[in-house]
């Protein structure tokens, strides 16, 4: 099938996946409960979309598209409480984070759906493994050149993303000493990783995906699982490096971030970004998902070292004057609290210590979500 | 030369017990069958072929392993309840007592229509609500089943059970009162010995997690310990003609609720709480003999579709208000089918209070030994179409 034209939209307009947890109050463990809870949710008007994920223990939700911080997150609260109650009704408990800290792979049942039949048959185990938790971000672009560009200009600026977000340290009941685990899992993905290093979207179609389609490999966008890839369909460029964050404002904020990132680097006033920026790529990102904000990390430019927490508040400094024009504000001085208190990984091994049990950060995770700590 | 009938009479429980184990891998290998189901079938035969070998009294250390056995099983299932839902979603309780009320009323009154006693039919009508905790418990256990039949089916247990000792108890107190005339004596058997469990139960449940708090080894320490208690509960419970079943449930539900955070016990306690399992099934249907179960069989028949019907149809009823589609509701009330180890052990525990009601109930021993064998199944069927095992 060969790729979908890209279907130029708003530039700048935003939209939110979160993949969710389901977990037994019975004894915390992660529950294949997914088809039980898209019933109910059916039932009634869902403001927003859900969908099942590849294992039964997972469900998808997306926003609709949004301008603004606030509506994202209005959208965002009346998607989480309608969940939450639902959750509820069935004794599922609903939760954020990049992993379930002790769910054993091998116990996760896949959904039964074609495609996810499918997945499972060519990766095996790692299909299983992949019962991971990440936000997706979309950024509208007005065409396939922008999206492109975006995409390479945004690789310096994807550890902030996954330090802001890491929300995934434990994992199969032990402390991986990583604050985001999660991308360890996504990883081992044949298709994931970087995207090619192609700035006009006429090549990225004709020399690089229909080479690629031919090779057999792959046969749509879907089987690529790049940090940031791009969406024809949607007109977007979608950021998959973050984990699940404990919070539906976490979830917004960082959206905006990327939003007000994205209108910053289309102004051009930065260097423009080539390929020897991924020298460091893989090192950033190591640093980012082991060290979170206490990560030290490379300029691609300079090879200056930096400190993680230190690039990200100058950053968000330098974007607030576009935050405050896309009404984003409040979603940076959230960001900025968490480089001061510390990230949603930091929270779960406090709550490990509070508790002295993973199940105590299973009830957190879950008490956490429903905003009502 | 050392006698060799002694010798096979010391021998005869361990033997059934590696028979049935035997038999269970194996023909569970060949049709997926529970395992439990042969356990069953296999202590029914030993038991039939010598009977001399497997006679038990009150006493005996194997009642006492039984009971410990079901003691495990039952602290598991009220750890795994959760009296927060039953209040927010009050459908998946008012379910529970219509299909455990409308079970009381139906069994009762076939079995009046068949020509039994007043007294009779109401202790068999008390004993057909409930289900086996037992046979639910491992099944879910062994298939590894999440979902809304499997969660609704541990809650319906749990209450159905400690419906079932509540009207068992009073009714027996009754029948006491009928024959002794004395009342002190009546109610010590009902009431009293209600309340006494209970409080016992809750009393280790509050008590044993603030100890492992305290310790800082609640994450470590918890399955040793709370098996460790559960037998010691069934001891007391024993030595004092209190209901081993109240105590163990008390004490799982309170331990549940009594902590901020729990871990998990570990499922089944482990190979132990296995070994354990043979054994309880083994004992359960050795109690029974073949000639009740003829005598028996027609009037079990008919009380077991009846009892299938109600409860399906009641569970069913609450399925689309209570949240689930109808055709997981239809299920859930199908996976209520077991009835037996629970009832032998209720059974075996009034012969303390000198009451032999086994034979009264030739009824009752043959729904128990057709329900230990099938009603496993139906659970395991039920859990199967519900599309809520680890199979795919």
């Amino acid at each position: 099938m060969p790729l979908e034209p890209f279907n130029g939209g708003t530039p700048l307009t935003m939209g939110v996946e979160l993949e969710l947890q389901l977990v037994s109050f019975s004894d915390y463990d992660l529950t294949a409960s997914s088809p039980d809870l898209l019933h109910l949710l059916a039932r009634k008007p869902f403001p927003g979309n859900v969908t099942p994920e590849i294992t039964e223990s997972m469900i998808e939700i997306n926003s609709d598209v949004h301008t603004k911080h606030s509506e994202l997150l209005a959208q965002l609260h009346q998607v989480r409480d309608t969940l939450v109650t639902a959750g509820e009704q069935l004794n599922i408990g609903i939760a954020g984070g990049g992993t379930h800290p002790f769910q054993k792979w091998v116990e996760r049942r896949i959904f039964e759906k074609p495609r996810f039949k499918q997945v499972s048959q060519l990766y095996g185990y790692l299909a299983k493994q992949f019962t991971v938790f990440g936000q997706h971000v979309h950024i509208g672009c007005a065409n396939g050149d922008d999206a492109l560009f975006l995409l390479h200009s945004l690789s310096r600026y994807l550890p902030h993303f996954i330090a802001l977000s890491a929300s995934s340290p434990f994992v199969q009941g032990g402390d991986t000493l990583f604050n985001s685990a999660r991308l360890n899992s996504v990883f081992a993905f044949p298709m994931s990783g970087r995207a090619p290093f192609l700035l006009s979207w006429d090549e990225f179609e004709h020399s690089y995906f229909a080479k690629m389609e031919h090779t057999g490999v792959i046969k749509s966008m879907k089987d690529f699982y790049w940090d940031i890839r791009p969406k024809p369909e949607y007109g977007t460029i979608e950021l998959r490096v973050c984990d699940t964050p404990l919070t539906v404002e976490r979830a917004a904020a960082l959206a905006c971030y990327l939003q007000a990132l994205c209108a910053y680097l289309l102004e051009r006033k930065e260097e423009p970004p080539a390929e020897d920026d991924y020298l460091v790529y893989n090192y950033n990102r190591f640093q980012a998902c082991r060290f979170g904000l206490d990560g030290t990390v490379v300029h691609p430019k300079t090879y200056e070292s930096l400190s993680l927490r230190e690039d990200i508040l100058t950053t968000l400094r330098k974007m607030d004057p576009y935050a405050e024009k896309l009404g984003g504000t409040a979603a940076l001085n959230h960001l900025m609290q968490v480089t001061h208190m510390g990230s949603d990984a930091q929270y779960l091994r406090d709550q490990f210590n509070v508790s002295g049990s993973v199940e105590g950060i299973v009830d957190a995770a879950v008490r956490r979500f429903r905003g009502r700590m | 030369m050392p006698d060799f009938l002694v010798i096979s009479a010391e021998l005869a429980w361990p033997l059934a017990v590696l028979l049935a184990w035997l038999a269970g891998e194996f023909i569970h290998r060949w049709t997926r069958l529970p395992r439990i189901s042969v356990y069953g079938l296999v202590g029914f035969l030993c038991a039939q072929a010598f009977p001399d070998l497997f006679t038990t009294e009150g006493s005996s250390p194997v009642t006492l392993l039984a009971n410990v056995a079901f003691g495990l099983i039952l602290f598991e299932l009220g750890y795994r309840v959760n009296l927060h839902w039953l209040r927010i979603n009050p459908w998946v309780p008012v379910s529970g007592l219509v299909e455990t009320f409308a079970t009381f009323g139906v069994v009762y009154l076939i079995a009046h229509l068949w020509g039994l006693p007043s007294m009779t039919s109401l202790l068999l009508a008390s004993l057909a609500m409930s289900t086996s905790p037992a046979g639910v418990l491992r099944v879910i256990n062994e298939q590894r089943s999440s979902g809304q039949v499997t969660e609704r089916v541990l809650h319906l247990v749990a209450m159905n059970c400690v419906l079932a000792v509540l009207v068992f108890k009073v009714i027996v107190g009754f029948w006491v009162f009928q024959t002794s005339g004395s009342l002190t004596q009546a109610i010590s058997h009902s009431l009293i010995e209600l309340v006494a469990s209970a409080l016992l139960g809750a009393i280790f449940g509050t008590v044993v997690p603030a100890v492992l708090r305290h310790l800082g080894t609640l994450a470590r320490d918890g399955t040793v310990a709370f098996a460790l208690v559960v037998v010691i509960l069934v001891a007391i419970t024993h030595a004092a003609d209190l209901s081993p079943v109240l105590a163990t449930l008390a004490f799982g539900l309170t331990a549940r609720h009594r902590r901020v955070a729990f871990t998990r016990t570990v499922r089944n306690f482990g190979a132990i709480g296995e070994l354990m399992t043979v054994l309880l099934f083994v004992f359960a249907v050795s109690t029974l003999s073949w000639d009740n179960v003829l005598l028996g069989g027609g009037l079990a028949i008919v009380l077991l579709l009846a009892r299938l019907l109600v409860k399906t149809v009641s569970v069913a009823a609450f399925a689309h208000v209570g949240g689930i589609p109808w055709r997981k509701g239809i299920l859930t009330g199908v996976a209520l089918s077991p009835m037996s180890v629970f009832v032998v052990l209720l059974l075996e525990q009034t012969k303390y209070a000198g009451i032999v009601l086994v034979d009264e109930l030739a009824a009752v021993a043959a729904m128990t030994l057709f329900m230990e064998v099938i009603g496993p199944i139906f659970t395991q069927r039920a859990l199967i179409l519900a599309r809520e095992t680890a199979q795919e």
